[in-house]
């Protein structure tokens, strides 16, 4: 839970969607979906892509964030990285890399996805999650797609 | 409110970091091996519009008869040893032709490293060393792969007779396969590309060789890992090799993520594997021959799909016996009775005849790992 200095964001974690039936008329309004993939597992990765089906399509106007961890790691493969991209950047989602080894790397991450949280549930004037997420969307760049000659 | 560094370092001790790859300058009129295979450096952009290829089929191995090439003798020096892996950056004004001076120099260069107290003793003070480089002709698998490098160090004491044998303490080699072509051409003309470098022996002495050669070549030496999708490829291309050579058993190991770590050792029985791996190729030729159409699919070469088809098959099946994922986890060792090979960089070729592809393999790593 994060306190700001006038709402309160309270963050609840799922190991993969559809988000179960019963709790559904007492769930609060979600206003933005972390999709947290570890790159060493590739268990991780696959999970995000199945729940991703679940997902209506109105949150993809801005409302989805995909944050990955352990990019820095030598065993992962440089694919497995590589995939997440073109995923986040088929979808105009943003790709946060976060460290999760150090309670620092925590803050860090948890505070950069606060500032897109902010802008998603409307707490921020002149700014919509639409408009942000086409500024921070992710790009894959044209040497790893495959060139059409 | 202070802005605090938005860039947090991973702590060293718990896991590999890989290196911070530089963005290739314009400047540089030579070509980095990224731009040449278009292996995108995934932490910076590269600028330039270059394609990535990652190598999707491979020559599937074919029993050699490597001893044709390559001098029996040298050879056995080679195999059913466990080497640590190691790229090596092109060395600069490496003749293959003064490696007597070299080995004078070398042996000159670890008394002095001893002298000044900072070599560890391996047999004592009364002990010398004897190094020897020499050329192991025949690894070679195209015109531009330089030639393989053997270095030997022995010791022998002071006070032993002339026919007293001399140990051996450490050897290494360093050696290019089927290197990418474009890109060694693109090498200015006094450097020699010996990508792989594979030591075995005391870690001292590794060290002292390895300055040596970053003082006189101005090359960098870095560790070299083998990641999973590699051990993955090394299984495939291995129990392919099933029918001509009795590969005796597969065995995987993986690491899950679960504290304590938890280890997962798989010993599958040879044809079992055999079988998996013939229905797994078998498919996409049927479907191309219910197709009608198409190109056939070149005879000898494995894909990527393959590879993860017959992966995908192995942990679906020990997820249906122990319910256990292993996808969550990293396949971290691979080990037939044609070679072993460890995530953590360690290879042992026990068999010779399929030596090259493996080679292959792991020097097509160096080649991607390497800075330049």
């Amino acid at each position: 839970m994060l306190e700001s200095s006038f709402a309160l964001f309270t963050g609840r974690l799922a190991k993969s969607l559809p988000l179960p039936m019963k709790n559904e008329e007492s769930r609060p309004r979600i206003d933005l979906v972390v999709f947290i993939i570890h790159l060493t597992s590739e268990l991780s990765f696959q999970s995000a892509e199945a729940s991703l089906k679940y997902l209506d399509p109105g949150y993809f106007l801005g409302k989805v964030c995909f944050v990955v961890t352990n990019a820095r790691n030598a065993s992962v493969p440089a694919e497995r990285l590589d995939a997440v991209r073109k995923l986040a950047a088929s979808l105009h989602c943003p790709l946060l890399c976060a460290e999760d080894q150090t309670p620092d790397g925590v803050t860090n991450a948890a505070e950069r996805l606060l500032t897109v949280l902010k802008v998603a549930a409307g707490l921020v004037p002149m700014a919509t999650a639409l408009y942000l997420s086409n500024l921070t969307r992710c790009t894959v760049p044209s040497d790893i797609e495959p060139a059409e000659l | 409110m202070e802005r605090q560094s938005s860039v947090a370092r991973t702590p060293l001790n718990s896991v590999l970091v890989q290196r911070r790859r530089r963005r290739s300058s314009s400047k540089n009129h030579r070509q980095s091996y990224r731009s040449c295979v278009g292996a995108a450096s995934h932490l910076s952009y590269t600028p330039g519009l270059t394609t990535r290829r990652l190598t999707t089929s491979r020559r599937a191995p074919k029993s050699r008869t490597i001893t044709e090439k390559v001098n029996p003798e040298q050879l056995s020096l080679l195999v059913r040893k466990e080497w640590q892996l190691s790229y090596v950056t092109p060395l600069c004004r490496f003749r293959h032709t003064r490696l007597k001076s070299y080995s004078r120099q070398l042996s000159a260069f670890l008394v002095a490293d001893r002298q000044q107290g900072v070599a560890v003793e391996v047999e004592g003070p009364e002990s010398s060393f004897k190094v020897s480089f020499c050329v192991v002709r025949g690894m070679a698998e195209t015109d531009s792969d330089a030639e393989t490098v053997l270095i030997q160090i022995h010791s022998k004491s002071w006070f032993a007779g002339q026919d007293e044998p001399q140990r051996l303490v450490w050897s290494g080699w360093l050696t290019c396969v089927n290197g990418s072509p474009d890109y060694l051409r693109s090498l200015p003309q006094d450097f020699v590309c010996l990508p792989l470098f594979c030591s075995s022996g005391a870690e001292r002495l590794t060290s002292s060789v390895k300055s040596w050669f970053q003082r006189t070549f101005d090359c960098c030496f870095g560790p070299l890992e083998i990641n999973s999708t590699n051990l993955q490829w090394l299984a495939a291309l291995w129990t392919n090799c099933h029918p001509e050579s009795n590969i005796q058993h597969l065995k995987l190991t993986w690491s899950l993520p679960v504290a304590p770590p938890l280890e997962v050792t798989c010993t599958v029985h040879p044809q079992d594997a055999w079988e998996l791996w013939r229905s797994v190729r078998e498919q996409p030729q049927e479907e191309k021959e219910n197709g009608g159409g198409g190109g056939r699919e070149e005879e000898g070469s494995v894909g990527i799909e393959e590879v993860t088809r017959f992966m995908k098959g192995l942990r679906s099946h020990f997820y249906r016996h122990f319910r256990l994922d292993l996808s969550a986890g990293g396949l971290k060792q691979v080990s037939t009775a044609l070679g072993s090979a460890k995530h953590r960089g360690r290879i042992k070729i026990s068999n010779s005849s399929y030596m090259s592809a493996t080679l292959m393999l792991l020097t097509e790593c160096a080649l991607l790992k390497m800075p330049i």
